[in-house]
C-alpha cells in the first residue's frame, strides 16, 4: 500500500506540470498582448510595460512560464481587475459558501443515492426497482438549471418555506440557520448525480451478486439483508467509490450553473462573471485551483480504491 | 461474438421487448422529422417579432403562446428541435472523429499511445463545463464553436474509451490472422478492427448525443452558448427565465423537450449497451 500510494504520487507529477503549462497558456491563447488583457482597459502604457517586465514577456515562453510558477508557489495569482485585489483572495471569498455547498450535497447523495440504490438492486426487476431506475435516469436527464428555476417557483416563491437566492455568511446574522439558504441549491445539485450513484450502486451489485461468494453466504442460510449490505454492498463500495471522482467533477460543473441560478456568492458563480466581466487572472486563478482540487480528489480515490480492493496496489 | 450487423439491425434488436425505450426512439424520430421539415411546420418565423402579443398565453394563433418579444413559442420550439439535432449531431461527430482516431491509434500502436493517452488524460483532468467554459472564454459564441468544444470535452472519454477496446481487440486470433495474411496497418485498423467497434461506438454516440443536449443547455443559460438570437431551447429558457412567475409556460415547452429527448437518448443508450458485445460492457458509462 505504501508502494503503491508512492507510485500514484509520482505519476501526479506529470500530470500536474502539464496541467499547469495549459493554465498558464490559457493567457497567452487570448488575442492580444497577456499584459495588456491582464491589466485589463484602463491601463496606461506605462503599466503594460512594467507588468511586461515583471512576466518576463520578453523572455522566451518556457521561462516565462517556471516564473509565473514560482509566483504560483508563493500563492500570487496576481490580481483581479474588476476588484482590484488579489485573486487568491477573492476566490477564498467565495470558499465558504462553495464548500458548504459541496458537503451539503454529498450528504444529500449518500443519504438518499445509497438506500434508494440498495433497495433497487435487491427487488431486481420488481415495480419498485422499475419505479426508482426509471426515476434515477429521469432525473439524470433534467438540466439543473431548469429544476433549480421550477424549485424557486414551488418552495420558495409559492410556498416560502425557502428563501429564494443568496447566502449570506454563517458568520452574519442569523448564524447556523442560514444554512436554510443552501437547501434549495443542494437538492438541484444532488438531484442528477445521486441518480448517477442509484444507477451505479444498483448495477455494481447486481453484478457482484452473481459472485461465488454470496452464492455460499445464501446457502449457509443468512438473511438475505444482512447478504445484501454485509457481501453485495461491501463489494459493490469499490465500484462506487471509484465513481466519486467523476461524481466530484460533475459536481463542479453544475455547481457553476446551480450557484448562478441561485445568485450565491461562491466561486462557482466567480467563474462566470469572470468571464462575462472579462477578468482573465481571476479565470485563471479559479481553474488552476480546481483542476488542483480536481486532480487531489482522484488520487485520494484512487488510494480508497486500492485499500478497498487489495489486488489494486498489488498488480 | 463477433456478427457484423447493421446499425439499423443493431437499433431495431436492442428495442426488441423495450417499451419504454422503444417510445423513446419513437419520440426520438419525431424530434429529427420536426428538425429537419421545420420550415414547413412552425407556423411562423421564429425571430418574427408581435409587439402586440408580448407574452400572450397558449392557444390561438399561438399555439404555445409567445415571449415577451411576442415571437410564437411553438415556431422556436420547432426551430430548436433543429438547433438540438445539429448541436447533438455535430459534437458527436467531432468526439468520434478526434476522439476516436486518437483512441484507436493509441490502441494499436502503443508506444506513440503512451504520449497520446498522457495528453488525453491532462484534458481529463479538467471538469467538462469548466473546460467548456475555458475554451468558451477565448471562442465566439457561434453554434460552430459551441459544436466544437462540446466535441473536445467528449472526445477525451471517447479516446479513453476506444483505446481500452482496441486494445482488447488488438490481440485476438483474426487480428493475427489478417496480420499472416498480409494486410498493412491501416488495413488491420480500419478494415478489421474499426468494424467491430461500430456498435460500441453507436452506444458511446448516444450518450454523447445526450450529455451535449445538457451540456449546450447549461452554456446557453449561462450566456456563452449560441448567439442569443438563434432559437434553441436553452437559449429559450435563458431569456424568458425571469418571467418564470408571469408566464411559466416559456419555461415548460423547452424543458420538457430537453428532457424528453435527454430521457429518450438515455433509454436507448442503455437499450444498445445492453445488447453489445459483454466484453465492452463495463468501459461504457453511460448516464
Amino acid at each position: 500500500m505504501f508502494a503503491y500510494t508512492i507510485k500514484r504520487l509520482l505519476t501526479l507529477i506529470p500530470t500536474l506540470v502539464a496541467a499547469s503549462i495549459l493554465v498558464f497558456l490559457f493567457i497567452h491563447l487570448i488575442p492580444g498582448d497577456p499584459a495588456a488583457i491582464l491589466l485589463g482597459d484602463s491601463a496606461t502604457p506605462e503599466d503594460i510595460v512594467a507588468l511586461s517586465k515583471e512576466l518576463g514577456l520578453d523572455r522566451p515562453l518556457w521561462q516565462q512560464y517556471l516564473l509565473w510558477f514560482r509566483n504560483v508557489l508563493s500563492g500570487n495569482l496576481g490580481n483581479s481587475l474588476f476588484f482590484n485585489t488579489p485573486v487568491l483572495t477573492v476566490i477564498a471569498d467565495g470558499a465558504e459558501t462553495s464548500i458548504l455547498l459541496a458537503l451539503l450535497t454529498m450528504s444529500w447523495i449518500v443519504l438518499l443515492g445509497i438506500p434508494i440504490g440498495i433497495l433497487s438492486a435487491s427487488f431486481k426487476g420488481s415495480w419498485i426497482d422499475q419505479i426508482t431506475s426509471g426515476f434515477a435516469m429521469l432525473f439524470a436527464s433534467i438540466p439543473t438549471f431548469w429544476l433549480g428555476l421550477y424549485l424557486i417557483l414551488i418552495f420558495a416563491v409559492g410556498l416560502g418555506w425557502f428563501p429564494s437566492s443568496g447566502f449570506p455568511s454563517l458568520s452574519d446574522e442569523g448564524g447556523l440557520s442560514n444554512i436554510r439558504y443552501l437547501i434549495l441549491p443542494s437538492l438541484t445539485l444532488a438531484a442528477p448525480n445521486a441518480a448517477l450513484i442509484i444507477r451505479l450502486i444498483r448495477s455494481s451489485m447486481l453484478d457482484v451478486s452473481r459472485e461465488d461468494h454470496v452464492r455460499t453466504a445464501r446457502a449457509k442460510g443468512l438473511h438475505p439483508a444482512k447478504v445484501a449490505v454485509k457481501h453485495v454492498f461491501r463489494n459493490a463500495l469499490i465500484a462506487v467509490a471509484a465513481a466519486f471522482g467523476f461524481t466530484f467533477a460533475a459536481l463542479i460543473s453544475e455547481a457553476v450553473v446551480t450557484e448562478t441560478v441561485f445568485s450565491l456568492p461562491g466561486i462557482g458563480r466567480l467563474v462566470v462573471q469572470s468571464i462575462l466581466r472579462r477578468d482573465y487572472p481571476v479565470i485563471q486563478g479559479v481553474i488552476l485551483i480546481i483542476v488542483l482540487l480536481y486532480l487531489f480528489v482522484n488520487l485520494l480515490v484512487d488510494l480508497a480504491y486500492a485499500w478497498l480492493d487489495p489486488r489494486v496496489s498489488l498488480s | 461474438m463477433r456478427v457484423l450487423i447493421s446499425p439499423l439491425r443493431f437499433i431495431l434488436e436492442a428495442l426488441r421487448g423495450r417499451k419504454l425505450a422503444t417510445i423513446g426512439a419513437l419520440w426520438l424520430l419525431l424530434i429529427i422529422v420536426l428538425g429537419i421539415g421545420a420550415p414547413l411546420v412552425a407556423p411562423f418565423d421564429p425571430l418574427e417579432i408581435d409587439p402586440i402579443a408580448r407574452l400572450s398565453e397558449p392557444g390561438a394563433p399561438y399555439l404555445f403562446g409567445t415571449d415577451h418579444f411576442g415571437r410564437d413559442t411553438f415556431s422556436r420550439a420547432v426551430y430548436g428541435a433543429r438547433m438540438a439535432l445539429i448541436i447533438g449531431f455535430g459534437s458527436v461527430v467531432v468526439a468520434l472523429l478526434c476522439g476516436g482516431l486518437i483512441g484507436m491509434l493509441s490502441g494499436y500502436f502503443t508506444g506513440l499511445g503512451h504520449i497520446l493517452m498522457r495528453v488525453v488524460d491532462v484534458l481529463m483532468a479538467f471538469p467538462a463545463l469548466l473546460l467548456a467554459l475555458g475554451l468558451m472564454t477565448i471562442l465566439e459564441r457561434s453554434v460552430m464553436n459551441t459544436i466544437i468544444v462540446i466535441g473536445t470535452v467528449y472526445a477525451t472519454t471517447t479516446a479513453r474509451i476506444l483505446f481500452g477496446m482496441t486494445l482488447k481487440l488488438k490481440n485476438d486470433v483474426f487480428i493475427d490472422a489478417a496480420r499472416c495474411t498480409g494486410a498493412g496497418h491501416f488495413s488491420i485498423l480500419f478494415k478489421h478492427i474499426l468494424p467491430n467497434l461500430l456498435s460500441p461506438i453507436l452506444v458511446q454516440a448516444t450518450f454523447i448525443f445526450a450529455f451535449a443536449q445538457l451540456q449546450a443547455a447549461a452554456l446557453d443559460f449561462l450566456g456563452l452558448g449560441l448567439p442569443p438570437e438563434t432559437p434553441s431551447w436553452g437559449n429559450m429558457l435563458a431569456e424568458e427565465r425571469i418571467y418564470i412567475t408571469r408566464a411559466p409556460w416559456l419555461l415548460i415547452y423547452p424543458g420538457v423537450l430537453i428532457i424528453l429527448s435527454v430521457f429518450s437518448m438515455n433509454l436507448l443508450g442503455d437499450a444498445l449497451r445492453d445488447r453489445i458485445d459483454p466484453r465492452f460492457k463495463d468501459d461504457i458509462a453511460g448516464v
